[in-house]
């Protein structure tokens, strides 16, 4: 579908999200809880923070749950009776809308779905991704720790967002890329205007103060580099990166259970671990945080482009908001750039 | 930004130690990401000391760096510590994991640090509104032991009272068990098993936790209630009697989850029951790990 514009109030946006709620979807927005922003479900309009540049964890969680259960047992005597855990998913997130989020989150949910159906098609995120609506709305000031223009998007993009939000004075303009989010918008029709791209505000230039490719031209060739032993020295291995980032997405599946009942489940795990790589012969690869950290950065800046053609990391920043060690991926990005 | 008299004098020192070959390296820190931010670095090189710095953005408890195996490899270390923090250095010699002998602890006088999340927000004041709960019970802003000291140019936090210290403290204990156990399953519903709270403490220094044994599973590896309650409540009980109160469990938990009304509790019943306070005394017996004929002893029926 070709991309189609649409104009709506700021008064009509509040009576399309009350609306949504009406209608019994359930929509979640970064609102404002326990000293900070998260996103979470509101009840009403009035609950979403759209001031906050981004809540402190991604919404990453309603694609990839912290544990999803893949299959559950039972037995009792010679029966054995198994739940595939996909059933108790099917059409999950169909009346759920992110609404509010940052065009970087968005721009996670097609990255990630590449490696989900690489060789092997996950049935479970599959399912979750098609399903979910992402309303996102374009950044008007970035802040230092961003730099999603300098990883192929920009603060006005549209890349993942069903339907993205321009505010224009007291209005704001949609861009709907696709037929979920315009039929959503549709069953609202007379809160949008059908307008024209040439009404539609241009992007800002946004400017990058480093190029990515050269951050990727470096780790191409210096794997034993110093830098990563003595940068990240400072890493205390807490894994709070990979936990907020929207793009990281390694799990371990694990069995819970005894004679009678368990399940099959996967819990979010993370590379900054020293158990992640442990070999049960007691070896383990990747020995220091040094090693550990440059894996997080191969896989984000090398790896997955050389395979997927993208790279793993929208530049959101959360990495470096969220360090407790005050470690900045994007001043690490550009220390690399300018090394290469 | 300039050097302050307070980063004129660390640096001194730790150019001193470095020179004289009484340490290898010197934990410390720098200027940060943001004008409100400090981070940890590690300076092995006499001439680097001027990046070394502190103010009441140092909010790092940099003794999370002497369990790293990458750091220990340097023998004789210098390390830049809040008085809080330095009570983690206190423990760890008294847990046998670090030898008084190895270390020279840089005492920084201290009248408390800005919360990062308000830093990050451009609060720059020091006050009982911007500091964190532990800055206002705080016993020893200048730390209980050292080698060197380097006084602070901060004025003296002030204090009206108004605002409480861990003040949920007394709201639960006044609540039934039903209610706190609603209470923690709603904070650890959130907990995503990150492991941060771990990984942030200095004191979490077993080489290999609970967590990661599975023979047999002692934890749940699911990220729901009760498995987080499992995680969180035998990480409290590990600390019980040893947590110095730093609090940098509860500033890495990206969830906020708020930790240190656990930790806070613990420490208050180990003074109650025991006469303990931990981290102040390199040469006290760690509260656990003796037993004295006047412990109370009526919780065996």
């Amino acid at each position: 579908m070709e991309e189609k514009y649409f104009e709506i109030s700021s008064e009509n946006l509040k009576k399309f999200v009350d609306g949504m709620i009406t209608d019994n979807y359930e929509v979640i927005a970064p609102t404002d809880k326990d000293g900070d922003t998260f996103y979470g479900k509101i009840s009403r309009f009035e609950e979403a923070n759209l001031d906050i540049l981004l809540p402190k964890m991604s919404y990453k969680e309603y694609l990839l749950p912290k544990t999803e259960t893949i299959f559950e047992y039972s037995i009792s005597g010679v029966d054995t009776d198994i739940k595939d855990g996909l059933q108790s998913i099917a059409g999950a997130n169909e009346k759920r809308v992110i609404f509010g989020g940052r065009p970087c989150d968005a721009g996670a949910g097609p990255i990630m779905e590449k490696v989900f159906n690489w060789d092997y098609k996950d049935e479970f995120f599959n399912e979750r991704f098609k399903n979910l609506t992402i309303i996102s709305i374009a950044c008007e000031k970035p802040d230092n720790y961003c730099f999603c223009t300098e990883m192929q998007l920009s603060p006005e993009s549209s890349y993942g967002s069903d339907v993205l939000l321009k505010k224009s004075g007291d209005k704001y303009f949609a861009i709907v890329t696709g037929e979920k989010g315009l039929n959503l918008i549709k069953k609202y029709s007379d809160l949008f205007t059908e307008t024209t791209k040439d009404k539609v505000p241009a992007d800002k230039d946004w400017k990058k103060i480093f190029e990515i490719e050269k951050t990727k031209s470096f780790l191409d060739k210096n794997f034993e580099h110093n830098y990563f032993q003595e940068r990240f020295l400072s890493c205390i291995g807490c894994g709070v990166c990979t936990y907020t980032c929207p793009t990281c997405h390694c799990f371990d599946i694990q069995d819970e259970g005894n004679l009678k009942e368990g399940r099959r489940i996967r819990n979010w795990d993370s590379c900054q671990f020293g158990i992640f790589t442990l070999h049960t012969s007691g070896h383990n690869p990747r020995v220091t945080q040094g090693d550990r950290y440059r894996q997080r950065l191969m896989h984000k800046f090398k790896i997955y482009s050389e395979k997927f053609d993208k790279y793993l990391c929208v530049g959101c920043g959360r990495c470096s908001r969220n360090c407790p060690e005050d470690i900045d991926i994007k001043e690490v990005a550009k220390n690399l750039a300018e090394m290469a | 930004m300039a050097n302050t008299k307070t980063d004129e004098k660390l640096q001194k020192i730790a150019k001193d130690l470095l020179e004289s070959g009484e340490v290898n390296l010197i934990i410390g820190y720098t200027k940060g990401s943001n004008p409100q931010r400090m981070r940890p670095v590690f300076i092995t090189k006499p001439e680097e000391v001027e990046k070394l710095s502190f103010s009441h953005n140092a909010v790092q408890d940099l003794a999370v760096f002497l369990k790293k195996q990458e750091v220990k490899k340097y023998g004789k270390i210098g390390i830049t510590v809040k008085g809080c923090d330095e009570k983690a250095v206190n423990t760890l010699i008294q847990e046998y994991q670090l030898s008084r002998d190895n270390i020279k602890i840089i005492g920084m006088q201290c009248n408390g640090v800005i919360k990062q999340n308000l830093a990050d927000k451009g609060e720059t004041k020091v006050s009982e509104t911007t500091v964190y709960d532990k800055c206002l019970v705080c016993q020893e802003h200048t730390p209980v032991l050292y080698d060197f000291l380097v006084e602070t140019e901060e004025p003296e936090l002030s204090l009206s009272g108004s605002v409480k210290p861990y003040a949920e403290i007394e709201k639960l204990e006044a609540m039934s068990t039903e209610e706190k156990n609603a209470y923690w399953a709603k904070e650890f519903d959130k907990c995503i098993k990150c492991y941060a709270c771990r990984q942030a403490c200095p004191l979490c220094f077993c080489s290999r936790c609970i967590v990661e044994k599975n023979m047999p599973q002692w934890i749940d590896t699911n990220s729901e209630e009760p498995g987080n309650a499992q995680w969180n409540m035998i990480r409290a009980y590990h600390l019980s009697g040893r947590c110095i109160g730093c609090g940098e469990c509860e500033r890495a938990c990206p969830v906020n989850i708020p930790l240190m009304l656990i930790n806070e509790k613990m420490a208050r019943d180990v003074y109650n029951l025991f006469g303990y306070k931990s981290g102040l005394d390199i040469n006290a017996k760690p509260v656990f790990g003796v037993f004295s004929e006047s412990d109370f002893n009526d919780f065996i029926k």
